[in-house]
Parts: structure tokens; C-alpha cells; sequence
């Protein structure tokens, strides 16, 4: 009987795998990277590896959260680590002196981030591109500003430091980190598909058409501030857990560069691109740790040669390159099939 | 296919990174970590004074560890910490894992140490820090020893102890002031730049400068990386004050030296400036930062005992500068690991640490024993004073940096005076003296 | 005092309006928002100090060889990485960003991270009412004055300046009628570049060189632009001595808030742009065409 039952269940999984997975390069890669991350300290355990692993991953949150607010929305956020920095020091002060555990303090911290994205959100309203741009780069450096003259709370240019671990372990560690990347980019990606993402890409196309239709775009851009926040503050308050300290490094305008860059390179108006980006850039850039002086030079000419080729970022690059899409009914199909898997109108 | 593909690709992709991920290991060797911003003045003296010490023992044939004699092998580790310390942590953690340290030396910025600190104590590997003055860092041995016992601190002398040394330098600068240009009271402006670490020494300084029989003329906290004081020096200069306190460990204290050189400003400068401790300091300041005074581990022609001759000459011979106190990785490695090795017979970590934080032993910076704090806690801190290491005051002459401090200096009426060997008077600027003479 | 926040405020706003009209005519003119444009004044600067210290010439004409050096990089560079994709602005700026972060490790690796300086074109200060003046800041003020000038002339007077206008106003039209955009821009990169450079020369001589120098500029000169207005050159010399002014009060009003001059001046930056969000004197069409 539960063995009638569990067959059903596999043929119902195999043929799901068949059909919706197996069919397009870009869902199986999806599928293996997830694969990859889940069970790697299976085989692995070296701390070391972990530890990239851990970083790529919160890193990553941090990256699709700017392309949900910057990509979709198109609000060029170049003040990113601001919302970082607001969950690293909330988390860490909250941990540190009222002693909030980490399941507690990383939420605290991303509501805290969210009401920075609230403060950022609301005079940005009027403004647009390039002006919108520059302005949230100034944030970080003024909330950096205070953090230094109110050392006492702040712990200036030391930061916080003696917080509580995540867990016990590092796989410990690993494991909440790849679930909560996994869970919450996947949960950015379906925001994007649904209607709520309709009106940020929308906003982002013409802001002017959306307000026509009736839809007030004020709440949807300031949510999109908002919920870029929350999810940015999110990843602050697990590197805060994670490195045990909150310094102004979290604010720095180098690290909002960076969100920037991962996001850009890696394409987009995608959720995946800047997480694959993420996890392809930061490994990369401390593999090239055995030539230390020209570690960072070879990442900036890394960068400056792909979007030379690949303008709209890597990613899509790639997937245009495996991916065809059908004329009659917009489905995307393996390149190297000559009809559609599902209309069979003609590929070329 | 393409599937196929794909994941014969992922497959590749993971062999490579376990190829990465497995260590090599190579037997007999003792295996020393320098981490340190390698691409800065602070990670090369890491790294140069690390590179003498190892050369010099393994030219003798190594290390006796028990009955077999280990070499000493270094590995350099960028932490890039002025930049990232997310880098500086995973520096760390390589040297942990990938190269498998017995030891590490090294360490700077505050907030990366901190951190590193935390990682190596993980590991329960000795961390000797060479670049943090933070108090911080020892406290924490006194409140958790279990943790953190593994830490020791070689250079500099902690905050307090800069604070103090300082302190003494302005009394000494006010009291050769006082008798050479007459003045009825030396007033003193104070200046740090908006940090930290120089939060607890104005506060101090405030306090000290009435006990000592002075004035305080004012207080200025420019940015660390201003790179315009002009205002400053124009307020600096109209409050009267004959003396400015300089409290400085970033670029603020090149401009600061060279507009007031350039300006002209009637008041020397004593106290703390990291940047007037490097050789380079003259050209940065285009010559303007002439008779400055600043605390410094090491100065040319200084000798504390016998050994710190030898060392700052071939320091100097070989990488053509004097040593900052960033290369007491040299001390480290020569003075305070390896004979504690030799002694207890053993690389292990904790036998080592039980040896050294009881240990009393002289290296080039001075004689080095551990405190304990008032409960009588260890703190792997070292011991500042007459007899042990006071650091010395230097200032800038003629393009040359002369050690001017202690120079018959007593650290209390009844104590002994000390002056080292090759210490020079102390020279006031002569528009100092044109500005007062009337 | 009030002369001391005056000076100070004229001689700060004279280094942020050398930097940031460059930075706003290539936005204007290009679309570009050249995130490297701090990046080729820290480039000039460490070429006068390679000449000056290493080779030892005379501080003039290492600047003046600089500045080419500097403009024909930047001319380089913009024709191989930024030409091809003027399109996507968003790539652009990340090539912009990446060839600054090049450009720090180059200087890193050829002069290592030290703090150097290099001597300053005229020594010595005089003093006018009571406050110390340095001739650097002198000429540093004067130079930005004549380039103001200059630039006028270039851009009202010549047929190059017309042309230069009008693909600033409309690129499409100005295609139109016969102007060759592409090449517009290209002569407008080149003028930035050198301005760059030549505030690189002049004002280096006041301040640190080292390889991140070019970051604090660089967010002073984009809150100078935004606050003026993007492609308004009037805006961005307004708006230079504004914040110019913001910091000098801080600075005086406030000693031991000195470092805070940056948040200051920021601040009075978005209180701006929230009254008006196209800066004092941007223009508030539609942008995107």
C-alpha cells in the first residue's frame, strides 16, 4: 500500500524532472547548483571551503536583493551597503548588549533595514536616474559619519565585535546560510513573477504609462526600497553572525561598487544573474590569492573584458547562447532543437 | 547532449575546487604564518622582519624541537586589511586550513585583528599580534584565558602605555621649552585625529596636561584622511599654544606636518605620528616636517640592550630602512617563540603558552615579561617601563630620524636615570625661537 | 574666523568645481558617467611625482607632460572599453567603475600603497587679513577660474563648442544636422580627461597621494554635480562652492566635528535635490529618449 503510493510519488517526481527540468539547459544547471550546494559537505568538509561558500552565499542575497530594487524596479541603488550595514550593526547590537539570539537578531536587523529603506525611499521618490543614483550613494557615507560620533554605541572604527556564532559548527553555519540563500532568492524570484513584480518592471519601463493605469507607484516603489531592504538587511545581520564582527567596513562605498558590479555582470532583470555572478566572481577573486598583488586588477580587467563581449551581463549571454525562444508561443527551448517541445512551430 | 554536458562540466568544476581544497604538507618544517596588508609598508616590515628571523636560525641549523632540529618555514598571507576585512578573515582561516600554520605572526588594522583573532583562538594556534595597540585585544585573555589564551602581544605597547610614554615626552618638551624660552606657562593644543583609539587619550590628555603644570589651548579632531588642516593650524596658532599634542596613525599626519612646517606655525609638535615614524616621511611632507617628535620601537644609532644593534643595523643594511615596530615579527619569531620551543621541547600550543606568559627574556625592542591585571588574570601583555620596553622618542633632524628619548629620564624621583646609548638633545625648530624670542 | 571659512570655502569649492565640471560635461555631452574621471586625477598626480621624484624634473613640465599622458590614456582607454557599448549605460558604468579600480591597483603595484606627495608648483604662503594662504591654493583658485573661462569660450565661441552643445541638448538631432556624434564625444572624453589631469597637477600638491585617493573626490564631485544639476556647468560651479561652503563651516563651526564635513555637505546635498530633484539648475525633461 505506501509502497503503491511512494511509486506514484516517483513516477509523478521522474516525470516532472523529465519534462519541466530536463528540458532546458538553464533549469537543470539550476537544479545541479542547488544539488551541489546542498550535499558538497558530504564530500567535503574543509572549513576553508566552507567558509568562500558561506560568504558567496550571503553575498549573494545581498546581490539579488539590489536587483530586485535596481534591476526590476529600476531605482539605480548605489548606496546598497547602507541596508547591509543598518542590519550588520542592528543585529550585532541587539545580540551583544540586550542578548538576542541570532534567529532573532537577523530579522530585527532586516526590519531595521527596511525602515532605512523607507528613509532612503521617500526622498528618493522624485528623483530619477542618475540623480536617484548618486543620492543613494550618499547615504551609506552619512550614516558612516554618525557610526564615528557615536563611538560609544558604535564602537567606531572597531565595530562590534564578541557576537554569538550562528550555530555550533561550520557546516552548521553552511546549512542555514545555503538553505536561507536558496529559500529567500527563490522567494525574490517569485515576487518578480508576480503581480507585485509586474508593476516594479512596469515602473521600470515607464513610470509615467504605470501611473496612467491607475496603479500608485509611490507604494510600489517605496515596497520595493522596502523589500529590497529586508532582504539586504537579512544577509547583513547573517555576515554580522557569521564573521562575529560589525564594522564600518558594512558601509563602505567600496562594498556598494561591488553589489553593483556582481549584479551587473552577472545580467540583470534576472534574479539568478547576480547570485551566479556571486558565486562565480568570489571564488574566482580568492582563487587568484597566489598572485596577491594583482589579485584585484585581474578582477577589474576580468570585468572590463566581459561586458566589452557581453553587455547585457554574462549570464543572459550564456542563456541566449543555449536557450532559443519560440516565435509563436514565447517558450524557451534548447538551442539546438529545430522545432518548439510544445507548439512544434519552427525554431529558426 | 548538451545536458550530458553540462554535467560532466559541474563534475570537473568540483574536482577542481577539492583539488584546491586538499592541503599539501610538508614534513619537518615548522610552519610560521605572516599575515599582514602585504601591498603596505605595515605587511612588508611583517614580512621582512619575519624573513630575517627565520634566515638567521635556519642558517644555524634550524630549531632544536626535542631531540630533531625543525626548520622554520614562512608563509605569506595577504590579509589586505586596510581595504576588506572579510579578506583579512579568510587570509586567516587559509593559513589555518590550506597551509596548516603552527604559528602566526603579524596583524594590524584593529577591526581585522579583532577578528582574526577570533579565528585563530578556534584553531588554538599562537597569534603573536605585531601592529594593534588596542587594549581590547588583552583584555580579552584576561576575561576568557581558556579562549583566547593563545594570544600574545609583541609590538607596540598597548594604548595605555602609548598614552602614558606620550605624556612624559610633552612634560619633557614643555620643561626644555619652559627654561629655553622663558615662558611663564607652556600651553599645549590637542590635536587627534576622530578616531577611537584617541578618544580615551584626549580624555586622558585633558585631564593630565593641569597635573603636569601646563595649559590645555584647545582640542582639534581633524578626519584621519584630511587632507587640508589650514583651518585647524590658523585656530592652533591664534590660541597661543607652544606646544601641539599630535595624537595621529593615518595620512592626516603627513598634511598636518607639512602645512604647519609650511605655514610656519609657532608651536612644535609632540605625541603620536605613525606616518613620522617611516623613513619616507620627509619626502611625503616635501621636507616640511622637520623637528617633529613622535613615539617610535626603533630609531638609528638607539640601543636599548645588546641585541638591538645588531638587528636595526642588518635591518637597515638589507632592506635599506628603519625597522617600524611592525617588524617586531623579528622579536616574535627569534626571542619569543623559538626559545620557548627549544625550552618546553614541543610545538604544542599549549605547554608553549603555559612557558611564555611566564617567561622573562630579552629581544631588540627591550626586555619583554607578561602582565597580569589587577585580579592577577594573565593578559599577555608586555610590560612597559624602565628596564623592560619604553619605546623611544624620536624626532626628525635635518632629514634624519634621531632618537631623543629617555634622555636622563626617571620614571619616578627615586629611580635610577635612563638614557640609551646613542640618544641626542632634544633641538626646537628656530621659528619657535624667532616667534618667542621677544 | 568668517575670513578663515571664507578662504577655506573658496579654496575647497575651487578643487571640487575643477573635478566636477569635467565630470558633468561628459555626462551631458555622452551619457557617461564616468566613475574613473577621479581616477586619471590620481593617475596625473603619481605621473608628477614619477617625474618630479624619480627622474627629476622641474615641477612644471611634469605636469604638463602628465596632463598629455593623462588625456591620451583616457582617449585609449575610452576607445577601447567604453566606445563599443555607449549603448548600455548601465555596462558603462561598470566599466567606468572597473577602470578606476584598474587604474588604483596599477599605482598600487608600480609606487605600493605609501603615502607620497609631490612639491608644489609655487612654495610659500602670504597672508591676507590674518589668515595664511598658500600660493598653491592661489593658483589652484585662479586656474579654475581660467578654465571656466576657457571652457566658455570653447563652447560658445567655436564651431567645435556649437557641436559639442548640441549633442549635449539632442544627440539624435544633432546627427541630424550633420554632426558626427560619435566623434563629438570622443573630443568631449578628451577635454574631460585633461581637465582631470590638470586638476590632478594643480591640486596634488595640496593633498595625500595614494592609491585611493580618488574615492573622496570622487563623492564630493558627484554630490557637486547632482546638486547643480547633471549637464548644467553653471549648476556644477554653483554647486561646487556651495559644499565647498557647507565644509568649511563644519570644519570651523564645529572643530571637534571636523570629519564629519563629508556627511555635511551630503546632507545639504538631498535637502537640495528634495526640494528640487533636478538639481539647482538641471533641466527636468524627460531624459530617456
Amino acid at each position: 500500500m505506501i509502497m503503491g503510493w511512494l511509486a506514484f510519488y516517483l513516477r509523478k517526481l521522474y516525470s516532472i524532472v523529465r519534462g519541466e527540468i530536463l528540458v532546458l539547459p538553464s533549469r537543470v544547471v539550476v537544479v545541479l547548483f542547488c544539488l551541489f550546494l546542498l550535499l558538497l559537505p558530504l564530500f567535503s568538509k574543509d572549513p576553508y571551503m566552507l567558509r568562500i561558500l558561506i560568504q558567496a552565499s550571503i553575498f549573494a542575497i545581498l546581490a539579488a536583493s539590489w536587483d530586485l530594487l535596481s534591476g526590476f524596479t529600476g531605482q539605480m541603488n548605489f548606496g546598497h551597503a547602507l541596508f547591509f550595514g543598518v542590519g550588520a550593526y542592528t543585529a550585532a547590537l541587539l545580540n551583544l548588549h540586550l542578548h538576542v539570539p541570532p534567529w532573532g537578531s537577523i530579522p530585527f536587523g532586516a526590519l531595521a533595514a527596511v525602515l532605512a529603506g523607507l528613509v532612503i525611499g521617500i526622498p528618493c521618490l522624485r528623483l530619477r536616474g542618475t540623480y536617484l543614483a548618486l543620492t543613494t550613494l550618499a547615504f551609506p557615507i552619512i550614516l558612516m559619519g554618525i557610526v564615528f560620533t557615536l563611538p560609544g554605541i558604535t564602537g567606531g572604527e572597531l565595530g562590534v565585535s564578541g557576537i554569538s556564532r550562528l550555530s555550533g559548527s561550520r557546516i552548521g553555519d553552511y546549512y542555514i546560510t545555503v538553505v536561507l540563500m536558496l529559500g529567500l532568492t527563490t522567494l525574490m524570484w517569485k515576487i518578480t513573477d508576480s503581480k507585485t513584480g509586474i508593476i516594479f518592471h512596469a515602473i521600470r519601463e515607464d513610470e509615467l504609462a504605470v501611473r496612467a493605469s491607475g496603479i500608485n507607484t509611490t507604494r510600489y516603489k517605496l515596497l520595493a526600497f522596502s523589500l529590497s531592504g529586508f532582504f539586504a538587511g537579512l544577509s547583513g545581520g547573517l555576515y554580522a553572525h557569521f564573521m562575529r564582527i560589525a564594522g564600518p567596513s558594512t558601509l563602505e562605498v567600496g562594498l556598494s561598487f561591488t553589489v553593483v558590479i556582481w549584479a551587473v555582470f552577472g545580467g540583470i532583470v534576472t534574479i539568478y544573474g547576480p547570485v551566479a555572478a556571486v558565486f562565480i566572481l568570489f571564488p574566482l577573486l580568492e582563487f587568484l590569492r597566489f598572485w596577491p598583488e594583482y589579485r584585484t586588477l585581474m578582477f577589474a580587467v576580468v570585468i572590463l573584458l566581459i561586458l566589452l563581449y557581453m553587455p547585457e551581463g554574462l549570464i543572459p549571454w550564456i542563456r541566449d547562447k543555449i536557450e532559443k525562444q519560440c516565435p509563436r508561443c514565447k517558450l524557451r527551448n534548447v538551442a539546438v532543437r529545430k522545432t518548439c517541445r510544445v507548439c512544434t512551430a519552427s525554431l529558426d | 547532449m548538451r545536458r550530458l554536458k553540462v554535467g560532466w562540466m559541474m563534475m570537473a568544476a568540483l574536482g577542481l575546487v577539492l583539488a584546491i581544497a586538499l592541503p599539501a604538507r610538508a614534513a619537518d618544517v615548522i610552519k610560521i604564518g605572516v599575515i599582514g596588508p602585504m601591498n603596505f609598508m605595515q605587511g612588508k616590515a611583517h614580512w621582512n622582519g619575519a624573513t630575517m628571523a627565520a634566515e638567521e636560525i635556519n642558517a644555524k641549523g634550524g630549531v632544536q624541537v626535542g631531540q630533531k632540529k625543525m626548520m622554520i618555514e614562512l608563509v605569506k598571507a595577504d590579509s589586505n586589511e586596510h581595504i576588506n576585512v572579510t579578506d583579512a578573515t579568510n587570509a586567516m582561516e587559509r593559513l589555518m586550513t590550506q597551509s596548516k600554520v603552527d604559528f602566526v605572526v603579524g596583524g594590524f588594522r584593529t577591526e581585522a585583528v579583532l577578528a582574526m583573532q577570533d579565528i585563530a583562538m578556534d584553531y588554538k594556534k599562537i597569534f603573536i599580534g605585531c601592529g594593534a595597540a588596542t587594549d581590547e585585544l588583552c583584555l580579552r585573555v584576561a576575561k576568557d584565558y581558556n579562549k583566547y589564551k593563545y594570544w600574545f602581544r609583541q609590538t607596540p605597547i598597548n594604548s595605555t602605555f602609548l598614552g602614558r610614554t606620550s605624556f612624559i615626552h610633552l612634560a619633557t618638551v614643555g620643561a626644555i621649552l619652559k627654561k629655553s624660552l622663558n615662558l611663564p606657562q607652556v600651553k599645549i593644543a590637542v590635536v587627534g585625529e576622530k578616531a577611537v583609539w584617541t578618544e580615551g587619550m584626549i580624555k586622558a590628555a585633558e585631564a593630565t596636561i593641569p597635573k603636569m603644570g601646563m595649559e590645555v589651548a584647545g582640542i582639534w579632531q581633524p578626519s584621519p584622511v584630511a587632507t587640508d588642516v589650514a583651518a585647524e593650524l590658523s585656530a592652533i596658532q591664534r590660541s597661543g599654544a607652544h606646544i601641539i599634542f599630535t595624537i595621529f596613525s593615518a595620512a592626516v599626519g603627513i598634511t598636518f606636518a607639512r602645512q604647519a612646517g609650511e605655514l610656519k606655525i609657532p608651536a612644535v609638535q609632540v605625541g603620536i605620528n605613525v606616518e613620522a615614524q617611516k623613513d619616507g616621511f620627509t619626502q611625503a611632507t616635501q621636507g616640511m616636517g622637520n623637528y617633529v617628535m613622535t613615539l617610535n620601537t626603533y630609531a638609528r644609532g638607539v640601543e636599548f640592550n645588546e641585541l638591538t644593534k645588531p638587528f636595526v643595523d642588518a635591518y637597515i643594511k638589507r632592506f635599506g630602512e628603519t625597522p617600524t615596530y611592525n617588524a617586531g615579527t623579528y622579536d616574535a619569531i627569534k626571542y619569543t617563540l623559538a626559545p620557548a620551543i627549544e625550552k618546553t621541547g614541543t610545538l604544542d600550543a599549549d605547554k608553549l603558552v603555559a612557558y611564555i606568559e611566564n617567561s622573562k627574556y630579552m629581544a631588540s625592542a627591550g626586555t619583554i615579561a607578561y602582565l597580569k591585571d589587577a585580579e592577577g588574570r594573565p593578559l599577555h601583555e608586555i610590560t612597559w617601563g624602565p628596564g623592560y620596553v619604553t619605546s623611544v622618542g624620536v624626532q626628525w633632524q635635518d632629514g634624519e630620524l634621531k632618537g631623543v628619548w629617555p634622555n636622563q629620564w626617571k620614571a619616578t624621583p627615586e629611580a635610577p636615570e635612563v638614557t640609551y646609548k646613542g640618544i641626542v638633545p632634544y633641538k626646537i625648530p628656530p621659528w619657535v625661537i624667532e616667534a618667542y624670542k621677544k | 574666523m568668517i575670513l578663515d571659512i571664507i578662504v577655506s570655502g573658496l579654496i575647497s569649492g575651487s578643487v571640487y568645481a575643477l573635478l566636477a565640471i569635467g565630470f558633468c560635461l561628459i555626462f551631458g555631452v555622452a551619457r557617461i558617467v564616468n566613475i574613473a574621471h577621479t581616477a586619471f586625477y590620481m593617475v596625473a598626480g603619481y605621473g608628477i611625482y614619477f617625474g618630479t621624484h624619480k627622474l627629476g624634473f622641474h615641477p612644471l613640465w611634469c605636469m604638463l607632460a602628465s596632463v598629455i599622458m593623462v588625456t591620451l590614456f583616457g582617449l585609449i582607454a575610452y576607445k577601447l572599453f567604453i566606445d563599443p557599448i555607449r549603448e548600455h549605460e548601465a555596462a558603462v558604468l561598470i566599466c567606468t567603475i572597473a577602470m578606476a579600480m584598474a587604474m588604483q591597483e596599477i599605482m598600487l603595484l608600480m609606487f605600493t600603497g605609501d603615502f607620497l606627495s609631490v612639491p608644489s608648483l609655487m612654495e610659500g604662503f602670504f597672508k591676507v587679513l590674518g589668515v595664511k594662504i598658500f600660493y598653491q591654493q592661489l593658483l589652484t583658485f585662479g586656474l579654475v577660474l581660467l578654465i571656466l573661462i576657457a571652457l566658455w569660450a570653447l563652447l560658445m565661441k567655436t564651431k567645435l563648442g556649437l557641436a559639442i552643445r548640441s549633442t549635449a541638448q539632442d544627440r539624435e538631432v544633432a546627427n541630424l544636422m550633420g554632426i558626427n556624434e560619435s566623434r563629438a564625444a570622443m573630443v568631449t572624453m578628451g577635454i574631460t580627461v585633461g581637465l582631470a589631469g590638470l586638476a590632478g597637477a594643480v591640486v596634488v600638491p595640496l593633498t595625500i597621494l595614494e592609491p585611493f585617493m580618488w574615492m573622496h573626490p570622487l563623492i564630493m564631485m558627484m554630490a557637486v554635480v547632482v546638486l547643480g544639476g547633471l549637464g548644467s556647468l553653471k549648476g556644477s560651479f554653483v554647486g561646487a562652492y556651495i559644499l565647498g561652503f557647507a565644509e568649511a563651516l563644519v570644519v570651523f563651526l564645529i572643530p571637534k566635528g571636523a570629519f564629519l564635513k563629508g556627511s555635511v555637505a551630503l546632507s545639504v546635498m538631498i535637502l537640495v535635490l528634495l526640494i528640487r530633484p533636478e538639481g539647482l539648475f538641471g533641466v527636468a525633461f524627460e531624459e530617456e529618449r
